[in-house]
């Protein structure tokens, strides 16, 4: 019975060991900083070539289309911007003063070199201000 | 109407905790007076939450604009449809579906255990009470959808045109019968642990409602996933988004628990597993519809930002901490009743069917609150993107599809080596000739090798199960239609199972092909241009532009043709919404999709030009239309498996097992 015993411990601990191992060896490998675009700046340039996640708010104005559905905008969060290069699917909502987050390596030439470009649904913020300005320009006002 | 839902919120509410006292009062008393008068409370719970989101739904209909709720999330120019599937559109509405549906399931529960149960019963109505007082608190006091604009709006903001869709209209609503769903069997737990009444009952019950609420879950995330694929046009079905994982962590931990309860059922074992788990399920269940709620995790999908975060984490921390206290307390009334015999026995594949699930649930939990935990540690913001979550769920997921074949055809308490040669030789077989074949073939990729060669193995188990029952019946001089009707509908949880199982291996087929076999190309081209890929050839035709009343949109005209035969045209869409409103999403990517059997056919407009030129990017994704249709099979054999009737035999089968190893402890 021992015997039985001692066979489960070791089944249940390869399972809880090779569990551990995926999830260790998975975040070692796929993990990136996330930051805001001041952090981004305060770091350089230890962060030239590291993979990284930012965040920002589109630049009103700075949203260049390419010929070939290249991508050229501005990032910024109050405390600086970046420019972004972007190649790939844009979301539908990505556009003006949008919440944006790109995922790429920075350059030493800073420019952000995106292959990922996530815009942050805006539509449920529930602002009463944007209800008296329909009709008008109207655009919603993020409340945070 | 807006007084009438105003009042019978805060009565719902006032009810609930009269419920919650009277009950518990009337248990422990020994007042049959309280206890019953608790359960109709219970059952005008229901009632009044049913009038309250009616008056919402009127509001919503009739664009009552005075109201914030309805201004937020509707405008004149929504269709009837959307102005009802508004009332999930937002935070409030939201939360009155949660607890409507809660108040529903607890009615039924109440109705279902009308004379039985007398011991437990009171203690579970408390319970669905107690979360009942929660949820009619936020509505009342936090986040009322009855609550009045200071001046009415002229207009309202509308609903987003991506969530214009039918999938998007129904898919939350099934997910939340299967958030709250997993309300019921924890409260029939802590009903057996407040009342000590931790017998086969609450099990009964409990298993029940979990496969219940698991089939909407299983349906409200294939749902979700067919919606992001037809209406994001990125091509994918599943990001591992925080808001996709939290629907996804409750199915895993009830993936577990459906399962374990049965070696519950038929063995008095994992008592305290069982228990253990359906609150851990619970658990994950809340923390999901807090992270959709709270946005506290950043998502593309973030929902409202508001102030009812703290409120729920203080209620998971009083969920956690109550129920495990209970379960201390009890803990020695959770005693198994048998041993585990053999590492090689049915006992041990459900074991470790639990322990995959479980670490798939922690895995995916982990990478959910990757960012908020390394924050808090290191003060440095990290994720883990999907990467992670494939990297760590892949292995997991095809050693589960491997013991889904061992499973059902492995012996209980110790298989011999003549059971494991009768029932695993055609299985294995099948499973190894179908390796050999792709590698043959060529294939090269192991994980898709082992993924198509497990499927093999568990459809042959299936198979050889059936094929059996189906012998025995018509050995007996039934014919074999017949044989297979009837032994499915007598034995309803067991093939019932098998098919959840069926569908389950033609989603990993559909997933598997998808993700590993996708190519794609990207092209601008000019008229007269084509694009090859995968055997499908498109030749562009223009641009062609159109208005509607709601949207100006732009229509890349494409010829498709299938190794040289057409298949007529393809024209993804860019709309640009007219409406300025403020919806803030004007435009919409409207994908071309052809789906067939083999593969699909996915083009999206990226871009065009002033000189006619488009950009256009292919995808050809093999047999996704697999995932879809697997659905429709999971649902089936989960629809077989609660189907009503049949009961008394059930029974009796599980009376022989208790029989059996009475038998069996006697003799030990």
């Amino acid at each position: 019975m021992l015997k039985g015993k001692l066979k489960f411990i070791i089944a249940i601990a390869v399972i809880a060991l090779a569990v551990s191992y995926l999830v260790y060896g998975g975040v070692k490998d796929t993990m990136v900083y996330y930051l805001t675009v001041k952090e981004l700046k305060s770091k350089v340039p230890s962060v030239y070539g590291e993979r990284i996640r930012v965040s920002g708010k589109v630049v009103p104005g700075s949203i260049k289309h390419g010929p070939d559905g290249s991508l050229e905008f501005s990032l910024s969060d109050g405390g600086g911007d970046i420019d972004v290069a972007y190649s790939g699917i844009v979301p539908d909502i990505f556009k003006d003063d949008v919440e944006a987050v790109v995922e790429g390596q920075y350059g030493s030439d800073n420019v952000f070199a995106a292959d990922v470009l996530l815009a942050k649904c805006p539509t449920k913020y529930e602002s009463t201000e944007a209800l008296y300005n329909s009709g008008t320009e109207g655009k919603g006002v993020k409340t945070y | 109407m807006v007084e009438t839902g105003k009042i019978s919120l805060f009565l719902a509410f006032a009810v609930s905790i009269y419920v919650v006292c009277a009950s518990v009062y009337g248990a422990r008393a020994g007042k049959g007076d309280f206890v019953k008068s608790a359960r109709n409370g219970m059952l005008a719970v229901c009632f009044l939450l049913i009038i309250a989101t009616g008056a919402l739904i009127h509001s919503l209909v009739n664009l009552d604009f005075s109201l914030k709720y309805v201004a937020l999330n509707t405008s004149t120019d929504l269709p009837v449809i959307y102005r009802i599937t508004s009332l999930w559109a937002g935070q409030a509405g939201s939360l009155l579906l949660w607890a409507l549906i809660l108040s529903v399931y607890s009615a039924l529960v109440v109705l279902d255990t009308r004379t039985r149960s007398r011991l437990l019963m009171p203690y579970v109505v408390a319970v669905l009470a107690a979360i009942t007082v929660f949820f009619t608190y936020l509505i009342c006091f936090v986040e009322n959808p009855f609550q009045a604009l200071p001046v009415a709006a002229v207009e309202g903001r509308g609903l987003n045109p991506i969530l214009q869709n039918a999938y998007m209209a129904i898919h939350p609503v099934t997910l939340y019968l299967g958030y709250v769903g997993v309300s019921v069997p924890f409260a029939f737990g802590m009903g057996a642990l407040l009342s000590g009444q931790l017998g086969d009952e609450w099990i009964k019950y409990s298993r029940k409602w979990t496969l219940f609420a698991w089939t909407f879950l299983s349906v409200g995330l294939l749902l979700g996933a067919r919606w992001a694929y037809l209406e994001l046009g990125w091509g994918g079905y599943w990001a591992w988004d925080p808001v996709e994982n939290a629907a996804f962590m409750p199915w895993l931990a009830a993936t577990a628990f459906v399962h374990s309860v049965m070696i519950q059922e038929k063995k008095g074992m994992l008592k305290k597993w069982n228990m253990a788990l359906i609150i851990l399920t619970f658990f994950l269940a809340v923390f999901g519809t807090f992270i959709t709620r709270s946005g506290v995790i950043s998502s593309v999908h973030s929902f409202a930002q508001s102030d009812i975060g703290p409120l729920f984490l203080g209620f998971i921390a009083f969920i956690l901490l109550f129920s495990f206290a209970m379960f201390l307390y009890r803990i020695r009334d959770l005693e198994s009743e048998n041993r585990f015999d053999s590492i090689l026995s049915r006992e041990s594949a459900f074991i470790f069917n639990n322990l995959l699930f479980l670490g798939a649930a922690f895995a995916v939990f982990l990478g959910t609150v990757f960012p908020i935990m390394s924050e808090a540690l290191t003060g440095n913001k990290i994720l883990v993107g999907s990467p992670y979550f494939n990297r760590v769920n892949v292995p997991i997921a095809l050693v589960l599809i491997f013991l889904m074949g061992v499973g059902p055809l492995i012996s209980w308490r110790k298989a011999s080596r003549e059971n494991l040669m009768k029932n695993f030789l055609v299985p294995v077989i099948t499973g190894a000739v179908t390796a050999g074949v792709l590698i043959a073939l060529g294939v090269r990729e192991v994980y898709a090798i082992l993924s198509y060669a497990f499927c093999a193995f568990v459809t042959a188990t299936v198979f050889t199960e059936f094929f059996r029952g189906v012998a025995v019946r018509s050995g007996r001089g039934e014919n074999p239609a017949l044989a297979f009707v009837r032994l499915v509908s007598r034995n309803k949880r067991r093939y019932g199972g098998y098919i959840v199982h069926i569908g389950v291996v033609v989603i990993v087929i559909g997933i598997t092909s998808s993700s590993v076999f996708v190519t794609e190309k990207q092209a601008t081209l000019t008229k007269g241009q084509s694009l090859e890929l995968g055997g499908y050839t498109l030749t562009f035709q223009g641009i062609e532009q159109y208005t509607t009343d709601a949207k100006n949109a732009t229509v890349a005209k494409l010829e498709g043709y299938k190794n040289g035969k057409p298949i007529g045209p393809v024209s993804p869409e860019k709309n640009i919404y007219k409406y300025e409103g403020n919806r803030e999403i004007n435009q919409e990517t409207e994908v071309a999709l052809r789906s067939t059997f083999t593969d699909d056919l996915y083009v999206i407009l990226m871009s065009y030009g002033e000189d006619g030129t488009a950009t256009i990017r292919v995808m050809v994704n093999p047999m996704v239309s697999w995932i879809w249709s697997g659905g429709v099979v999971l649902l089936i054999g989960a629809i077989v498996t609660m189907w009503p009737g049949g009961r008394k035999e059930r029974e009796e089968v599980f009376v022989r097992y208790t029989l059996h190893d009475r038998d069996r402890t006697a003799k030990v």
